[in-house]
């Protein structure tokens, strides 16, 4: 059987999808099923004093619940801050504060409009300069909710001096705005309960992060709560940690109607509750040379929580240990925090902290460059991290980095030099220019995540010389399925075909741990192909043991349930040393590395700005499917330039004036530019044929490639992103032009 | 609430015009209120964010789209009724287009491509496909958006609306056609039959220019459309329209009388942008800003006179 590995096998998950026979949770229908809907309080902050119902309503029909009938009223994720129903205290605009269900859904929108929420409104605490002023405290003592010190060689002892004395000093302040997910499908959970307990259906990336929170809240035990992933349009992240919140309301309302009961946000509903990117602002010292040569950073990174804790501990962890970038520093000094505000809790996104940081230090070297006359990609080059060198946090790279070759090879590609040294190109009215970025991304989960994880994979042998991948990584449109069945199908030496793949359901896959962190390929498909290479050996050990054909051994295993199935647990790599007291240490098992270089052409009387062309090299390890590798580096790409160029959240109030598609701007397919993906292949030892992660990585560098090539084009330096016409035209009126 | 979730409204799909006209004249006495569905490109999204009406208000939809008196496209064809007013001054370059015309048809007539190409420019930037293939220039009318494209081209080429009803029909210029936001002449009872375009001669110099929030699917921050005819060195017509300038679609009156007062080679860029932000009154909102949308509005307008002065 010739290998799968490395092949575009077509994706399996593909022609239901395409044909529209794929049934996603809203095309599920349970007999005397309920459709539920979510009061919300309308604003950012005030205290709770009543929940009324209009007594000229005719309630009859109509299931209610509110905080009084949640048995533990808290989410529980990272911390427990969170209710389930907001009890006495409102901390955001859309703060869910009753459950309403009903058969007909039309009395169900008109019964919304017949509650009444008594609230004593507060100042609300709106932006991060809000919260460290800290006037109105929302999280005590300080509204900081994390903190996090890195560092390294004299960052220990001088602190944010670290970069005094070095011959050069540049500094520079970097932000970005929120962004929303904008998956295809909204969120959205159906839910029963019968005498096993719990049982739940929906669009989720993380069937176990679901039981975790309806466990917390019934309190019920492992097998009475069944969490079952429906097919998924779309996640990146945005349905990491949410759908626990959906699960719960419709497991409430289920419990108290005794009927199934579906919940599902329209898209409106969904951009304003769910979470968002945290917005950021990174201020910058850095010390070098005068030939470039990098000495000192001194970093600050302030993230913007929102009104709950959910992921944002993790999410700035990850930010932080980013926010040197991919280069060589001697001293090292980050310090990163995150705050409460009255919005919408902050979450999981694609890149999980890391586009923000990437996306200043990147601009940042920009502006290195600029000062001392460099050009860019020399300045990148020179200091570039190699094999052999520490990271910010002492970790030694011993092997995969890919990241020089990535560089050559987008530059061969792009012309990059020459274009840059051309200058901007003005015709008429319109003005090119080109724009670099370089940068990694750990794959897997940070530290010691994976330890405490013990991730798990089964594989069965089935009759007919067939097998089924049991895992919780779940399929949401990346290739989960597909790549799992070439891993699966290679090790066992059968065809793709001839592999299933179990539908991610708590009561019948192992913990895999979340489908999150780029960690799918690397770290459960190597325990995917451990699984599969543990059954082969079993099947030659029983042919050659009762001197059968491998088919006939595979027909014995397959019907023994003692020896069909290899049930795998993840052991981190024993080199790997993470010390979460001080923050050093091997941050990744890996990193996959790229560069990015963005073409633009900016309309100067417009400031229209147009991606004309867009080159993408990356260090993936091992490219298990090109079809589907390239399709998340273009995809990722894309999603980074939208919130490079037109994603911007406008907010009032802490309430969300474009919640729509026609008014919160994602890029269209018109608007992509054509992509160069270039795959790089500088094998992981521990990854499955070398693979590292790629799902977050091509969010990283985009942005900052974008506004470099802005630059070039215009002279406008920009430090915010989106970069929207109106900010470049604003700009140019200030003579921020070089 | 999606689509799937509206309230189930009354719904009629009448044989024909004479039977519409009678359903909207009975309608408009009784004060019942009717929507006329084309393309429902905008009605449907403004149920999407409108409050749940009540079963009893619920306005009866009457399906418009496939009537035969608000389709076709026709150049020089068209045979008039004796009781359209003003019939006779028709001059052979008439470009007539039904109401219910999509704006798929609009890309697609090689009439249209060829004698009246703004059109034709503007159709293809209208949503995208999907829209395309709905939507309609009587609905864009109606609805009376100050972005909307459709208005702003029929701006610039001077349209004339047929209005009809049981009482007859009139011809309005579109110039005289909206009294404020989203607000018309169009009586209760009234449809819009067609639009009438008084054709410049062909080649003439015209420009489309959307400035969206993306390539596709947008809505506008700002649109120009213009065309022009210049002899020597002067322009003998000149018609602008602008979107999302103003409370109505923009015809920006004051540039037109200076493009028309004098040779182009003598008006500066200065009085250009002096008229332009006289003719215009544009506001912050969540697509764009008053200050963006003045500069933008003089530049597009700067750039076709620079064009035109080429010519």
């Amino acid at each position: 059987m010739a290998p799968s590995v490395g092949k575009s096998v077509p994706r399996v998950d593909g022609p239901a999808k395409a044909a529209g026979s794929a049934r996603y949770v809203d095309d599920l229908v349970l007999p005397g099923m309920l459709h539920g809907a979510t009061v919300r309080s309308d604003v950012a902050r005030g205290r709770l004093l009543g929940v009324d119902l209009d007594p000229a309503f005719d309630w009859s029909g109509i299931t209610v619940v509110t905080a009084e009938d949640v048995p533990v009223n808290s989410v529980p994720i990272i911390e427990t801050d969170q209710p389930v129903l907001a009890r006495d205290e409102i901390r955001h605009a859309y703060e869910p504060v009753a459950l309403l269900a009903c058969e007909d859904r039309l009395r169900l929108e008109k019964a919304l409009r017949h509650v009444a929420l008594r609230v004593e409104p507060l100042p609300p605490v709106l932006t991060i300069d809000d919260a460290l002023a800290a006037r109105e405290v929302i999280r005590p003592p300080d509204n900081v909710s994390k903190r996090y010190l890195i560092t390294k060689g004299k960052g220990g002892t001088a602190g944010p001096g670290v970069v005094d004395g070095c011959e050069v000093v540049v500094r520079g302040v970097y932000e970005s705005g929120a962004q929303e997910h904008v998956y295809i499908e909204p969120n959205g959970m159906i839910a029963f309960w019968d005498e096993e307990g719990a049982h739940v259906e929906g669009s989720l990336q993380c069937p176990y992060y679901v039981q975790k929170g309806i466990k917390g809240v019934f309190g019920l035990p492992d097998d009475g709560v069944d969490v079952t992933q429906a097919v998924t349009g779309g996640g990146f992240g945005g349905k990491e940690e949410y759908p626990t919140i959906l699960a719960l309301h419709a497991l409430l309302l289920a419990k108290k109607s005794g009927r199934p009961v579906k919940l599902v946000y329209g898209r409106q509903e969904d951009v304003e509750a769910s979470t968002k990117r945290h917005p950021s602002r990174v201020e910058i010292a850095t010390g070098c040379d005068r030939d470039g040569t990098l000495r000192a950073v001194s970093i600050r990174v302030l993230f913007d929580g929102g009104a709950y804790v959910t992921l944002t501990p993790v999410v700035l962890s990850r930010g932080a240990l980013h926010a040197c970038g991919a280069y060589r520093w001697e001293d090292v000094h980050v310090e990163a925090l995150a705050v409460a505000t009255n919005t919408p809790p902050n979450g999981a996104f694609r890149g999980f902290g890391a586009p923000q940081t990437i996306w200043a230090i990147e601009r940042h070297l920009d502006r290195i460059a600029r000062t001392l006359g460099l050009d860019p990609m020399e300045l990148r080059r020179k200091n570039l991290l190699r094999l052999g060198d520490t990271t910010a946090t002492g970790q030694t790279l011993k092997e995969s980095v890919g990241v020089e070759e990535c560089v050559e090879k987008a530059i061969a590609a792009s012309g990059f030099v020459e274009k840059r040294a051309r200058g901007p190109v003005v015709t008429g009215r319109l003005a090119r220019g080109i724009g670099a970025a370089v940068f990694l991304h750990g794959a897997g989960f940070t530290g010691s995540g994976e330890k405490y994880l013990k991730g798990k994979i089964a594989v069965d042998l089935l009759p007919g010389e067939r097998a089924l991948v049991r895992t919780a990584s779940t399929e949401m449109g990346q290739g989960t399925e597909t790549v799992f069945r070439q891993i699966v199908a290679d090790a066992l030496g059968i065809a793709v075909d001839a592999v299933d793949f179990a539908v991610p359901s708590t009561k019948n896959v192992p913990d895999s741990g979340p489908t999150v962190a780029s960690r799918t390929v690397m770290v459960v498909g190597s325990i995917a192909e451990r699984a599969a290479t543990e059954l082969r050996a079993r099947v030659g050990q029983e042919a050659t043991a009762r001197g059968l054909s491998r088919s006939e051994a595979w027909e014995r295993l397959a019907a023994d349930p003692a020896r069909a199935t290899a049930l795998v647990q993840y052991e981190p790599p024993p080199g790997v040393v993470w010390d979460d007291a001080t923050y050093s240490g091997d941050a990744y098992p890996a990193y996959g590395w790229a560069c990015d270089i963005a073409e633009v052409e900016v309309d100067l009387d417009t400031f229209e700005t147009k991606v004309t062309g867009f080159w993408a090299a990356v260090d993936v390890g091992r490219v298990m499917n090109p079809t589907l590798c390239a399709g998340q580096v273009e995809g990722g790409t894309l999603q980074a330039i939208g919130w490079a160029l037109t994603e911007k959240l406008v907010t009032r109030d802490g309430k969300i004036l474009n919640p729509r598609m026609t008014n919160y701007i994602v890029p269209t397919s018109l608007d992509a530019p054509p992509f160069t993906t270039i795959l790089v292949e500088a094998p992981y030892s521990r990854g499955p044929g070398g693979a590292k992660g790629v799902g977050e990585l091509p969010m990283d560098g985009g942005a900052p490639a974008v506004a470099a090539a802005i630059e070039h084009a215009t002279g406008l330096v920009l430090d915010r992103v989106p970069l929207l016409p109106e900010d470049l035209f604003e700009a140019s009126l200030k003579g921020d032009a070089r | 609430m999606s689509v799937a979730g509206l309230p189930l409204h009354p719904f009629f799909t009448p044989r024909d015009l004479p039977e519409t006209l009678d359903l909207l004249a009975g309608r408009a006495a009784r004060g019942e209120k009717t929507v006329l569905l084309a393309g429902g490109t905008d009605w449907f999204v403004e149920r999407h964010v409108a409050p749940p009406e009540t079963a009893g208000t619920l306005p009866l939809v009457v399906d418009v789209s496939r009537l035969d008196g608000l389709g076709g496209i026709s150049l020089d064809g068209h045979t008039l009724d004796g009781d359209e007013p003003g019939g006779d001054t028709l001059h052979a370059d008439t470009l007539r287009i039904g109401g219910a015309v999509t704006y798929l048809e609009l890309r697609r007539d090689a009439r249209v491509a060829a004698r009246c190409p703004l059109l034709a420019a503007m159709a293809r930037d209208v949503g995208a496909l999907q829209i395309q293939a709905r939507g309609t220039l009587a609905g864009n009318l109606a609805s009376g958006s100050p972005a909307a494209d459709g208005v702003s081209a029929l701006a610039a080429l001077d349209a004339t609306l047929l209005l009809r009803s049981v009482r007859g029909a009139r011809r309005v210029p579109l110039a005289g056609f909206y009294t404020g936001y989203r607000k018309s002449v169009l009586a209760p009872d009234e449809l819009i039959e067609a639009v009438e375009i008084a054709l410049p001669p062909a080649g003439a110099p015209y420009v489309w220019r959307k400035v969206g929030t993306r390539q596709a699917q947008a809505i506008s921050k700002v649109a120009l459309a213009g065309v022009a005819v210049v002899e020597d060195g002067r322009c003998t017509r000149l018609g602008l329209g602008m979107a999302s300038v103003a409370p109505t679609v923009a015809f920006l009156p004051a540039t037109r009388a200076l493009g028309l007062s004098r040779p182009l080679a003598g008006i500066a860029p200065g009085e250009i942008e002096a008229t332009v932000l006289a003719d215009v009154s544009p506001i912050d909102d969540i697509r764009s800003t008053a200050a963006y949308r003045r500069h933008v509005a003089v530049a597009l307008v700067t750039g076709f006179c620079e064009e035109l002065k080429r010519r």
